[in-house]
């Protein structure tokens, strides 16, 4: 089966984010950029179901020239070929589902896969936009897939808070991968080698003529307030007690 | 001039670092554990697995060439691994590998020395070094004369790495004492069962060699390796270009030791201060990075002459130099960060601090590496200035 992963390129998860002097973006100077590790799991999903099952696994990506290295470990990992749509404006994420739909359309699939969220902005709508855009069924939050080839259908176990919902759908569909899915493969050296040979196709996000009014705008980024000093009360129990209920009361108003 | 790796070295260096973090760095607890109790560090089990593991992501035999089965990477690109390998403690290698001057065997050699060695069935050991003789290995006094059809070694060596686990030994011997060390000197191979013994040197650190006993071994004339009297041109150029590889070790260390030096400063409060706001403590975290950073690129240099098929032998001796002298005071000075708790045995710093030291000492001592390169620069070899 033809599956195409979408796969989103985020700052590593132990970079040190700055936020830009206007607010509206961080500093990407000297970030180290990663694959967005809930995709990981969707692009191991896609090779386990294409070394199992025969096919053709597909990375779609979007973003500035730099998402070309996250694309390069997908194929590293094992994925055949990548269309890259590239842009360098900031995209929102109907923009994004959009795009991504659009060309995902026109290379044709039997299932699409990407992760439940990217760990940047943590948004978790481009994987159901995708699904909406192209009128498919979709489940998310997937920690179990199973794939029954001869009655085109899907197994799907997903998260719920204290229980697993299973759901059973046809394909094509769009399945998001959760934490737990499967275990990411570390690239081989043969697969690394590979990876340079492999066919990226680059689409210019204009070039799809495609109306792309943010339906998100950013007015402005900030870091949390830092904590406060503590207060540390001292003296006899009975007092601090009733010093404390006093702070929590008129202070703090949580009481 | 480029300074930026390429996209496959970068994937390379970054799934070998994800593999020593993920599968090697976790033994170091029970490396510790196995080293403070007399026992070997990790077991020849553990070893075979995590090989085996990197062989089926292709990680075997990184400079083996590919006729062989390996995987044939350049000198740049093992640089960068050596320094993620220098990363721990845990003496992880990547299998499939075997020393170069086996590649010189015959063809019946080399399928009873070099393919087993290639395929971890067999150990080697390279036996050069003697009391009397170090890296002025022309003074060598281990014999070998010819009676019929054997040659008939007698000898001691010493310092002889994987001495006591190889099963077979390369040997150099003097055949013809008369011609000097260039043409008199030869290499043999010499199973254990030929006769030879082992017995482990205790070291400051865990490095823990063998000294070597040849008393009237017998071997077959067809075990000498290369042309007879041409041992010494043999062993030489197994030895000088690869220096620049315990450099490449001392970053990886150095770089690791750095990483714990910065936590420390940044959590423990002394006088109601962090150390990292003493200036004492800043200037010894910037002295050390610059250091690194120094041996980094001279170690790449080297490395990446050595694929350019440039003579690297000067840029070795620096690099090397340089880089064990940069290691032995970071780790001091990352100790020093941490006090009292860098002395103890409850952390890593102090097996650190006694391993460094032997960087200093092999595959040429500091005073070696210097004698080659002012030797250089004096006759003319090299100039200054010249890039």
């Amino acid at each position: 089966m033809k599956i195409l992963v979408t796969v989103k390129q985020v700052p590593d998860t132990a970079t040190k984010i700055q936020i830009r002097a206007d607010g509206q973006g961080i500093q990407e100077d000297g970030i180290k950029w990663v694959i967005n590790p809930y995709d990981e799991f969707a692009i191991e999903e896609a090779l386990r179901i294409k070394e199992k099952q025969g096919g053709e696994v597909v990375i779609v990506a979007l973003g500035p020239s730099r998402v070309e290295e996250a694309v390069r470990q997908s194929l590293a990992m094992g994925a055949d070929r990548a269309v890259v749509i590239s842009t360098d404006a900031a995209v929102d994420p109907a923009a994004a589902a959009t795009a991504l739909a659009a060309v995902c359309g026109e290379e044709g699939f039997d299932l699409i896969l990407t992760g439940k969220q990217a760990v940047d902005d943590d948004s978790a709508q481009v994987g159901p936009m995708i699904a909406a855009n192209l009128g498919l069924p979709q489940v998310t939050v997937v920690l179990k897939l199973e794939v029954d080839e001869a009655g085109h259908r899907l197994r799907a176990e997903r998260e719920l808070e204290g229980a697993t919902e299973i759901v059973e759908l046809p394909y094509p569909a769009v399945v998001t991968a959760q934490r737990g899915l499967n275990e990411p493969r570390y690239p081989t050296l043969p697969n690394i080698m590979k990876a340079k040979k492999k066919e990226v196709r680059r689409v210019s996000m204009d070039s799809l003529s495609l109306a792309l009014d943010p339906r998100v705008t950013v007015n402005r980024l900030f870091a949390p307030p830092e904590r406060p000093e503590p207060t540390i009360l001292s003296g006899e129990p009975e007092e601090t007690a009733k010093e404390l209920v006093r702070l929590l009361h008129s202070e703090a108003k949580v009481l | 001039m480029d300074f930026s790796l390429s996209s496959e070295e970068r994937m390379i260096r970054d799934t070998v670092r994800q593999f020593i973090a993920n599968e090697v760095m976790p033994l170091e607890p029970e490396v510790l554990k196995n080293e403070r109790n007399g026992r070997p560090a990790i077991s020849d089990d553990t070893l075979k697995r995590l090989q085996e593991k990197a062989k089926s992501l292709g990680f075997w035999g990184i400079n083996t060439p590919k006729q062989y089965g390996g995987a044939e990477l350049g000198w740049l690109m093992t640089a960068l691994i050596y320094v993620e390998l220098g990363r721990t403690y845990v003496p992880f290698m990547f299998g499939g590998s075997a020393d170069n001057i086996l590649y010189e065997g015959t063809k019946e050699q080399q399928e009873r020395y070099l393919l087993p060695t290639i395929a971890g069935d067999r150990r080697s050991c390279f036996a050069l070094t003697e009391p009397g003789a170090g890296s002025d290995a022309g003074n060598i006094r281990t014999s070998a004369v010819k009676e019929g059809k054997h040659w008939v070694i007698n000898g001691e060596k010493i310092f002889i790495t994987n001495g006591n686990e190889a099963d077979f030994c390369m040997v150099l011997a003097v055949t013809d004492r008369s011609k000097g060390p260039h043409q008199g000197i030869s290499c043999f191979l010499v199973d254990r069962d030929m006769g030879w013994r082992s017995t482990p040197i205790q070291t400051m650190g865990e490095w823990s060699p063998a000294s070597l006993v040849f008393d009237n071994v017998r071997v077959p004339e067809e075990n000498l390796l290369g042309e007879e009297g041409r041992g010494l041109a043999l062993g030489m150029r197994w030895i000088g270009n690869a220096r620049w590889a315990i450099a490449a070790r001392a970053v990886g260390a150095a770089e690791r030791l750095l990483e714990m030096a910065i936590q420390q400063a940044n959590t423990r409060v002394t006088f109601g201060q962090p150390l990292a706001d003493r200036q004492a403590i800043q200037w010894m975290i910037a002295d050390s990075a610059v250091e690194i950073e120094a041996t980094k690129w001279m170690t790449y240099r080297a490395a990446w002459m050595l694929d350019q098929g440039m003579d690297n032998r000067h840029m070795a001796s620096m690099s090397k130099l340089y880089g064990a002298d940069m290691a032995n005071r970071v780790v001091d000075r990352v100790l020093q960060i941490h006090g009292g708790m860098g002395y103890t045995k409850d952390l890593p710093i102090e097996r650190w601090y006694r391993d460094m030291r032997l960087f200093r000492i092999f595959d040429g001592t500091d005073e070696i590496q210097r004698y080659i390169i002012a030797r250089n620069l004096l006759k003319g070899h090299v100039k200054v200035g010249q890039d």
